[in-house]
């Protein structure tokens, strides 16, 4: 009985390696095609969605096309589940993180191999219209939603904390357009949320403000497996270039909700 | 987070999973003997429809109903959200559960001889007699083990009251792991859940046995 | 004394074509034993059902003790009695299946007594108490907390007919009741219908059992076709038949 629990073991160890070790492979540099998969929220404009014609878009999607045309290889994007991101991204179904990701110093610690910082982010609120809340002062004794596994979620358990006690509760939402509907509803008085999105939001949809003031700077970065830093090189290399011919700028233009003061290559 | 601190926070989720399995139970398995009786309806619209509603119900996805109860009426009338959504959330799983129990009971009632009916109504028995005397009694029975199936399901589906912002045990459990980068609150969710449903699993054994007198 | 009275029954299924009963009349006398003899599909068992109210007839008048159950109306369709009739009419006659249909979640006991109490409204001393007495005739005196399925057939037939004779029924109903059971296991039934007999008890026995029925039945009924073909006292019908189609039946089944 043992020695087949310990046969069916040794054979399933096998198995992983093999699978670990082809996924390897797969986001190797030295490959000669490389097919390179960008792991992306795919809820979350301006910098990733389903676009209009069914195809994954966004800022993020068009600055990793960009680069992967440039470095010569095969483009893919795969939609993650946002709040188990970093668990896909180990287990090879994409081979980097790259979606409006605020860097964590949780990741850094784990082990992941993190990029530049190319965005400097807030949080803000986003209320309705004809809300009495100003500022987030007002929001004592408020009910208020966040997304679950954004940044607006970790700054409110950490940094923001003293803040989230003065709520009268805090709702964790698992989608953006589930906390813009519970403010809608009038079951939620504000919601946390990262500013593009807030932006993006209430430009699409009249009734709603953003509230302007700046809460928490966090910056965005792109996320890869341990181990990978060459990987990581090789995506920043292609960005530096898209900076310095210009595309960069191009892609930036087209999303108003993006703004340019807040990209960081293009301020240095 | 020691793993203390995670299972204590898990534990409290807890609670709210046990409010919604119990909450469940108790109103869809009656709501399902009525919607179960409507179903074998002799009015053809009555039944008609009836199992209509239970083919939708059975149909699409808890989390889309879920959704529909919680979210519907706002896009639709512009109503208000639930601000307690234990409520919607308890709807919409005793509405679905109560689709799923209305076919359990109506196949053990439909699977009850002719003979035990005729035999009541010459004994005198009243319809209400019959049904609660001398049918449901064996229909129990006959169902229970798809009754402890569906039972053992609920537990399982009371993790998509994360769908619409209902903090239960796993949607703490997404929270942590997410803060702590760490894969451990869900083995620990995955714990709690499968004890919760050796419980369950024990409770209907016992129950199961004690109708076992007779064969 | 007419205990119970059946005219002019018709009775047809599904389309309508298929008469199962045409035109059929029978009445009991208080203390008579009436044997239904007749090959399968000759109606036999759809009388009983009409007489039991198991069955709304097409057309007829069923009458028990002076209370009509059903009467025609001006077009001669069956129109039946209001609820508390019809509940009073079921007060009057017992009916033994074919399958005896005992409730297998209730113990023997229970069998015996659930009916009374919640039927008759009597106390659970009194109907415990008739339940008793009723299995020690059937000599089941020490079985009352065993269930059917702890039985055998012929245990189970007793039971059953232990149970509608607890309603204190005035007339009991058979349908074949020893179709269902293994050939050695109806001598016991067969035993306790003949002690009913003794009895005074009346009853309408459906049976293929035909040394038993000109044995025990006053009168014997030969069904064939919807019809009744011939009737009268037992042996004169089993011994010296006048029609030629009781004459046939009766020789297949001696041989």
């Amino acid at each position: 009985m043992k020695r087949v629990f310990a046969f069916v073991l040794a054979l399933a160890m096998v198995c992983c390696l093999a699978a670990c070790g082809s996924k390897d492979n797969a986001s190797s540099v030295d490959e000669e095609k490389v097919t390179f998969t960008m792991g992306v929220d795919p809820e979350y404009p301006p910098f990733s969605y389903l676009g209009d014609n069914g195809q994954y878009t966004g800022f993020d999607v068009e600055v990793c096309a960009a680069a992967c045309e440039l470095l010569g290889w095969d483009f893919q994007v795969f939609a993650v589940n946002w709040d188990e991101k970093l668990i896909q991204l180990d287990a090879g179904e994409c081979d980097c993180v790259w979606s409006g990701m605020t860097i964590l110093d949780s990741m850094k610690e784990a082990g992941y191999v993190i990029s530049e910082p190319y965005y400097d982010n807030t949080q803000v609120l986003l209320v309705k219209e004809g809300s009495d809340i100003t500022s987030s002062a007002d929001l004592a004794g408020k009910r208020v939603a966040v997304m679950l596994g954004t940044s607006g979620e970790a700054m409110l358990a950490d940094d923001l904390a003293d803040l989230a006690a003065s709520f009268d509760d805090l709702i964790i939402c698992n989608s953006f357009l589930s906390c813009f509907t519970e403010l809608g509803g009038g079951s939620v008085d504000a919601v946390f949320v990262d500013l593009p999105v807030a932006a993006a939001y209430a430009a699409q949809n009249p009734g709603f403000n953003v509230i302007n003031e700046a809460l928490g700077a966090e910056q965005y970065g792109i996320a890869f497996r341990s181990g990978d830093q060459a990987l990581c090189d090789a995506i920043e290399g292609a960005v530096a270039e898209l900076v310095s011919n210009g595309t960069y700028a191009e892609i930036a233009a087209k999303y108003p909700d993006i703004s340019p003061d807040n990209l960081v290559f293009l301020n240095k | 987070m020691t793993l203390l601190t995670m299972i204590v926070k898990l534990a409290e989720g807890l609670g709210k999973t046990c409010a919604i399995f119990f909450l469940t139970l108790l109103f869809s398995l009656p709501l399902g003997m009525v919607v179960a009786l409507l179903r074998m309806s002799k009015n053809r619209i009555v039944s008609g429809v009836t199992r209509f509603i239970i083919s939708i119900l059975r149909g699409t996805p808890l989390m889309l109903q879920l959704l529909a109860v919680t979210y519907g009426p706002y896009y639709l009338f512009g109503a208000g959200v639930a601000r307690n959504k234990l409520i919607p959330v308890v709807v919409a799983f005793a509405i679905n559960y109560a689709a799923y129990f209305a076919e359990i009971y109506r196949g053990g009632i439909e699977s009850i001889p002719v003979g035990q009916y005729e035999a009541a109504e010459v004994l005198g028995y009243t319809r209400l007699q019959t049904f609660v005397r001398i049918i449901l009694p064996q229909v129990i029975k006959r169902i229970l083990p798809s009754i402890t199936n569906e039972v053992v399901t609920l537990v399982k589906d009371t993790s998509m009251a994360f769908t619409v912002s209902y903090q239960e045990m796993f949607t703490i459990g997404k929270q942590i792991a997410n803060s702590q980068t760490s894969f451990t609150p869900f083995l620990v969710a995955g714990v709690f859940y499968y004890v919760f449903n050796g419980v369950v699993d024990f409770a209907m054994g016992r129950i199961e046995k004690r109708l076992n007198y007779y064969q | 004394m007419k205990i119970m009275e059946l005219t002019h029954v018709k009775k047809s299924f599904a389309d309508a074509t298929l008469h199962v009963l045409k035109d059929i009349s029978l009445s009991v006398e208080k203390g008579e034993v009436v044997a239904i003899i007749g090959p399968s599909g000759s109606g036999k068992s759809t009388l009983l059902r009409c007489a039991t109210l198991l069955t709304d007839m097409d057309a007829g008048e069923l009458c028990y003790d002076g209370i009509f159950a059903a009467k025609n109306d001006e077009n001669g369709r069956a129109v039946y009695a209001d609820k508390a009739t019809l509940k009073q009419v079921r007060g009057k006659f017992g009916l033994v299946f074919q399958n005896f249909n005992l409730f297998p979640h209730y113990s023997v006991l229970k069998n015996l007594t659930d009916a009374q109490i919640h039927v008759l409204g009597r106390s659970k001393e009194e109907a415990e108490h008739r339940a008793r007495a009723l299995l020690d005739k059937m000599g089941l005196g020490d079985r009352g907390s065993a269930y059917p399925c702890e039985l055998s057939g012929g245990q189970q037939q007793r039971v059953a007919i232990a149970r509608a004779l607890a309603m204190d029924p005035e007339i009991l109903f058979f349908d074949e009741p020893t179709s269902a059971l293994d050939p050695e296991l109806t001598g016991e039934i067969l035993k306790v219908i003949r002690a009913l007999a003794d009895e005074h008890m009346t009853m309408v026995i459906v049976t293929h059992e035909m040394a038993f029925a000109r044995e025990v039945a006053d009168r014997v009924i030969f069904m064939s076709g919807g019809v009744i073909v011939e009737e009268g006292p037992a042996r004169q019908v089993m011994d010296d038949p006048k029609e030629e189609r009781t004459r046939q039946f009766l020789r297949n089944y001696q041989r």
